[in-house]
């Protein structure tokens, strides 16, 4: 257990070091503005009063590193700064934007487990076979779809043309829940990407597995076949899944910025590109962070379960 | 073999159209027809007009070239980062410099790639060349591990010892052996990671970073016409398929022309090269 052990130390080190960087290069981004930040963010005809309301909301007479001492410790107590478009505390944007998003989010993932598995699963039982050929094409074709243009013909179809479900979110505000049909499509999109990757490598892990020696051995010794497929060969299988998993913050990040926008949802995605739009640094640099810690303790998560299913593997630490 | 084959036919004909359209439609657009009322009916195979009352057909012609010619780039940038740094990394026979330089990537890995361009696209509201250059930067940290793993492995063989025995300089064995050695491999990577590229490239132009509004640009056409969707859906319907045949068929094409090379689970991304043999 010793090797588990250092192997968490290490891990949460760097884990530990990624939070730190993306604090600094989110903070950055204020210090990479070209010339006079105020008047960066002013906008194209810059007027007095607001460069100067834009320099005392960010303090931009004050170095840089008491402003870095001053935001992350703020950051520490959960707070995240000031809007400079509406004055609002940034953390007031993400109570907003967190319902809708955590609710796509969390679907998602409570969808995209089974069916990556089961299906990957499904085409390993018939590798070669019809299933296996049909689910792996599919996969493989959809696999590298940005959501954008999937969710844009999907909406063309089924809100269209069938007139099945709604086309967008709107005028349903941040209670989704009430109104299911709403986050059909949302979900679909989302889903799409990640559930391919997953049952490839899940698919893969699994015909690895089924053809290993002590697959051939329990089966000589009489074990049940679904007993050896769920017990012995699904364990091994899944510890590239696991990892691919937390790397799917990465893409439902991106897929949840894109969806919300396609399906005018008023999640976290929407706030943060209003906040791009208008230059709102503040907000952004607070929801970069929020996101950033986010990916970096699920992918942190991640690792650890992978090394305890599979310790040979060696894992980034 | 034959489903090989079969699945890089496949992959070739879904790809050629807008591959063709991209590259050859800038030069048979000719003259822009004159300008109708927004999402008018009619137009060059009756896909009608756009959201200002342009020529949907025209502007699909021109649509393909910056979303293909932006991938392409950035690719080439991140590898012309990549490989020096990987191949240094590999190469050096100081510990603290192959730390000094891959450990700061393993850093980078962690921020989401869309939200790095994001937070770039907040500051610097870069052009088409910002764009490539940041779809570049977000591949770079991926890319630099993986030219870094296969170089290790191309190093540690006794081919290479021999050479450094007979004291060849560092120049030759990187570029002359390791780097050789090395091309299938990369090759393989380039594959995958332009159909990851072109994602990025497309999901960014169509949240509006690097491109005018009105551009001509398939994923600006797709976010612009999306208001005239019930009235005239083509001129969303047909930029979104191009990209979607685009992007299935250069991953069914490069998947197929990589099979058989022990290459198991999910092409492209950034989740390769993250589980590393020590």
């Amino acid at each position: 257990m010793s090797g588990l052990r250092s192997f968490v130390a290490r891990r949460l080190l760097l884990g530990a070091a990624q939070i730190v960087a993306v604090v600094l290069l989110v903070f950055a981004l204020t210090e990479a503005l070209p010339g006079d930040a105020a008047v960066a963010l002013a906008g194209d005809q810059p007027d007095p009063a607001r460069v100067e309301a834009i320099r005392t909301a960010m303090e931009l007479d004050r170095p840089a590193w008491e402003r870095l001492a001053d935001w992350a410790a703020g950051l520490l107590h959960g707070d995240l700064g000031t809007s400079l478009t509406s004055g609002r505390p940034v953390a007031g944007y993400l109570a907003d934007g967190f319902g809708p998003t955590l609710l796509l989010a969390a679907l998602t993932v409570v969808l995209l487990v089974p069916a990556g598995v089961g299906l990957g699963v499904l085409a390993a039982r018939y590798e070669g076979r019809l299933v296996d050929r049909l689910i792996s094409s599919v996969t493989l074709a959809v696999y590298a779809v940005p959501e954008f243009a999937l969710g844009v013909l999907l909406v063309t179809v089924f809100a269209l043309r069938l007139g099945w479900l709604p086309p967008t979110a709107v005028g349903h505000g941040a209670d989704l829940l009430a109104h299911p049909g709403v986050l059909v499509l949302p979900v679909l999109v989302l889903l799409a990407r990640p559930v391919c990757s997953l049952v490839r490598l899940v698919r893969a892990g699994m015909i690895d597995a089924l053809a290993s020696p002590y697959v051939a051995h329990a089966l000589r010794c009489g074990v049940p076949g679904a007993r050896v497929r769920r017990l012995h060969a699904l364990p091994h299988a899944l510890a590239p899944a696991v990892q691919q998993l937390a790397r799917t913050v990465d893409w439902l990040l991106c897929g949840v910025v894109v969806v919300e926008t396609l399906f005018v949802v008023p999640g976290l995605g929407t706030v943060l590109l209003g906040a791009v739009g208008e230059r709102d640094v503040p907000v952004v640099q607070g929801l970069a962070v929020v996101f950033g810690v986010v990916t970096v303790v699920l992918n942190l998560g991640a690792d650890v379960v992978a090394h305890r299913l599979a310790p040979r593997a060696g894992v980034v630490a | 073999m034959r489903a090989r084959t079969g699945r890089f036919v496949l992959g070739v004909t879904v790809v050629a159209v807008p591959v063709v359209i991209a590259l050859l439609g800038p030069v048979v657009a000719g003259e822009p027809p004159s300008r109708d009322g927004s999402f008018a009916g009619g137009g060059a195979f009756g896909f009608g007009t756009d959201f200002v009352g342009r020529d949907v057909w025209y502007q699909v012609l021109h649509g393909g070239r910056p979303v293909v010619l932006t991938a392409l780039a950035a690719t080439a940038l991140a590898y012309l980062v990549a490989l020096p740094l990987g191949l240094a990394a590999a190469l050096t026979r100081r510990r603290l410099v192959e730390e000094a330089l891959m450990r700061p990537l393993d850093v980078l890995l962690a921020v989401p790639s869309l939200l790095m361009i994001l937070l770039a696209a907040t500051v610097f509201a870069p052009g088409a060349v910002g764009l490539a250059l940041l779809v570049a930067v977000v591949n770079v940290p991926d890319a630099a591990r993986l030219v870094r793993a296969a170089a290790t492995e191309i190093a540690a063989r006794p081919a290479v010892e021999a050479l450094r025995m007979q004291g060849e300089t560092w120049w030759r064995i990187a570029v002359g052996h390791v780097g050789r050695a090395m091309l299938r491999t990369l090759a393989a990577d380039a594959g995958t990671r332009l159909t990851g590229v072109l994602y990025l490239v497309a999901t960014a132009a169509f949240l509006g970073v690097g491109v005018a509004p009105d551009a001509a640009d398939w994923a600006v056409m797709v976010d612009r016409n999306r208001t005239g969707l019930f009235v005239q859906p083509w001129a969303v319907a047909v930029p979104a398929l191009l990209i979607v045949a685009l992007t299935t068929g250069s991953n069914l094409l490069f998947d197929a022309a990589l099979e058989g090379r022990g290459r198991v689970g999910a092409p492209a991304g950034r989740e390769k090269g993250r589980v590393r043999g020590r």
